[in-house]
């Protein structure tokens, strides 16, 4: 479906020193960091190789590597931006290192979305929970080069206001008049203030109901979102191999070795991490 | 006429290669269990087992391995030893099965990306096998389509003589032409003939269960429920099993100094798959069991062509509640595709 495009390191397991140079708290226990570079060879290998749907291996020595898709878009590639929960050990020590500090990264590995197969047509997004990163990365993606797209709407939920992340991005997008924004939270998450929607991500995105001709949808939430999202498009009357996703296995190498995010006979890390639908569904369903 | 060397020569030969520069490896008993290890002369070999406990895989591929030695300074992160150390190395004696065992693997450990630290250790590393002429009731190379005397990732194939008094040698890589350069003057031509191999009897019908495997249908078979349920995850089949390849890197240390280490893992182990939200999707110990026998023999081939197994049976063989993977397809012979 994609190309991968991937080029080895010598060492293949050594990553890239990186610099915090921006954090941000997007929900309680959720932050951004912006990471640059320090081996500018590195980074010209980065910016020749990473398109947007691509992952990397974030970590801390003593602590190790955890796998977060590039919130980044290709089309900002002087920096690697990413969005992380903080819940192990290396998330952890991750949140508590500040701007200046030193972290390391592996990647860009896997696919990417396939973005020129995208231009003339609508698109519409569609992510739950601290999933926006990786959809936020194809959504800059198009937004940076916005006249080669058609109509774009953005269908986006969390539990509650607080879980909601890039709440300034958001803003930015409500404000653009070229952007549909659909923003939901799910019932009792809602605060006094809050004038969006009260609902489910599928509910509300078929409420919305954009229309399925010469349209890509890109959906990425959990596994429950995931499900009941793709049975509204069906609905809507998407077909299949119009639907993007991307699937997000625990990962150790990245680079199709140490064998865990396999799902039936594919190699996440490498055939993926980004699927159409229709890919998807000749997945053994009980393993993903 | 064929080249001859004799078993009272073999001392002579490790000498040589030591004396070349060469870690000469074999099987050797230690007290609780064999494998392969490094010796000073051919008394420590013993080459009577019929295969040594541990598969020749951690010469290659360790158990733990030091990927990096890390030093955090203030505002820089030092690093060394970022490849594997050189060493040039002779394996005498290796089993045909453990040498296919690395043949399998090579493409896993090359698909796009290089893993250096195996690469490095099977470009300096001459596998002297030699052919089998006894089995145990757990070897099943032929049912895997291979053989005791199969000469798949070995350089050099040594066929025991008749009289057991040494082997005849077959040459097959430059590699292990090189090697046997050293010890050309300790070779004779000769005539004896060789034993017989051992006869290891077709276990299951390979064909029949990888169309089985393939079947998408059984999938969701409650076979797999029956045949795993006493598996206990100890992960000692994957362990042992020279083809096994899943790892994990594990920091050791603290803030400031330490190691980050690849450690072998097992797709036996609940955690292996467990995302941080608690979502597994190979939750249960039946899907473990499944991914393991679907991984060896119907995604691993889809992808590289061959199976992931050679047939040594260590998996059965060291299995504490007797379940491998002959027990396995055995039971997937006798169902309907």
């Amino acid at each position: 479906m994609t190309e991968n495009i991937q080029t080895a390191h010598q060492n293949i397991y050594k990553p890239a020193i990186m610099k915090i140079v921006a954090r941000h708290d997007e929900a309680p226990g959720v932050r951004t960091m912006k990471l640059e570079f320090q081996n500018p060879a590195e980074h010209e290998l980065f910016k020749q190789n990473y398109r947007t749907g691509m992952f990397g291996l974030y970590g801390v020595y003593g602590e190790g590597e955890s796998t977060f898709c590039v919130a980044s878009p290709e089309t900002r590639n002087e920096y690697i931006e990413f969005t992380f929960r903080q819940s192990g050990r290396v998330t952890t020590a991750l949140a508590n290192s500040d701007i200046g500090d030193l972290v390391t990264f592996r990647g860009p590995y896997g696919n990417r979305f396939p973005i020129e197969n995208f231009y003339g047509k609508n698109l519409i997004f569609v992510s739950g929970g601290i999933a926006l990163p990786p959809t936020r990365s194809v959504i800059w993606s198009c937004l940076d080069q916005r006249e080669k797209f058609g109509k774009v709407t953005i269908v986006y939920g969390a539990r509650t206001v607080a879980d909601l992340v890039y709440k300034h991005e958001l803003e930015e997008w409500e404000r653009r008049d070229d952007i549909d924004l659909v923003l939901t939270v799910d019932p009792g998450g809602e605060s006094p203030d809050w004038k969006h929607r009260v609902g489910f991500v599928p509910t509300v995105l078929e409420q919305a109901a954009p229309a399925p001709d010469n349209c890509i949808a890109v959906i990425c939430g959990p596994p429950i979102m995931i499900k009941f999202t793709l049975m509204s498009l069906k609905k809507l009357g998407f077909d299949e191999s119009n639907v993007y996703t991307t699937l997000e296995n625990r990962m150790k190498c990245g680079v199709g070795k140490c064998g865990r995010c396999n799902v039936g006979s594919i190699y996440v890390c490498k055939e993926g991490p980004v699927f159409t639908a229709a890919e998807v569904s000749k997945m053994p369903q009980a393993d993903l | 006429m064929t080249r001859i060397l004799l078993s009272d020569k073999l001392d002579n030969c490790v000498a040589r290669w030591r004396k070349a520069g060469l870690t000469v490896i074999g099987p050797v008993k230690k007290e609780t269990f064999s494998s392969y290890a490094t010796v000073e002369n051919a008394a420590e070999f013993d080459l009577g087992l019929v295969m040594p406990d541990r598969s020749i895989k951690g010469l290659f591929f360790p158990q733990t391995e030091p990927m990096v030695h890390y030093s955090i300074k203030k505002q820089a992160i030092e690093t060394r030893d970022f490849t594997p150390p050189s060493e040039k190395r002779i394996i005498f004696g290796a089993r045909p099965c453990d040498a296919s065992g690395l043949a399998i693997d090579d493409p896993l450990f090359g698909w796009d990306y290089k893993d250096d630290f195996w690469f490095q250790r099977r470009n300096e590393t001459v596998i002297v096998t030699i052919a089998c002429t006894k089995a145990d009731d757990f070897c099943m190379c032929t049912s895997l389509k291979l053989a005791p005397d199969s000469t798949k990732g070995s350089d050099i194939l040594l066929r025991p003589l008749q009289n057991n008094r040494g082997w005849q040698v077959e040459e097959l890589t430059d590699r292990g032409r090189e090697a046997f350069k050293e010890i050309a003057d300790l070779l004779q031509d000769g005539s004896e003939p060789a034993a017989a191999v051992a006869v290891v009897p077709e276990k299951f019908n390979l064909d029949a269960c990888v169309a089985w495997l393939q079947n998408p249908e059984n999938f969701d078979s409650t076979f797999w429920k029956e045949i795993s349920m006493r598996c206990i995850g100890c992960a000692s089949c994957t362990f042992l099993c020279p083809t096994c390849h899943c790892f994990d890197f594990q920091d050791e240390g603290d803030t400031f100094t330490g190691i980050r280490r690849k450690n072998w893992d097992s797709c036996s182990f609940a955690l292996f798959t467990m995302h941080t939200s608690g979502h597994n999707p190979r939750a249960t110990q039946s899907a473990r069991w499944r991914q393991r026998i679907m991984h060896k023999f119907n995604y691993f081939p889809g992808k590289f062509n061959v199976n992931s197994c050679s047939g040594c049976g260590r998996c059965s063989r060291q299995c504490p509640v007797d379940m491998g993977i002959t027990e396995t397809l055995q039971a997937i012979s006798t169902l309907q595709p």
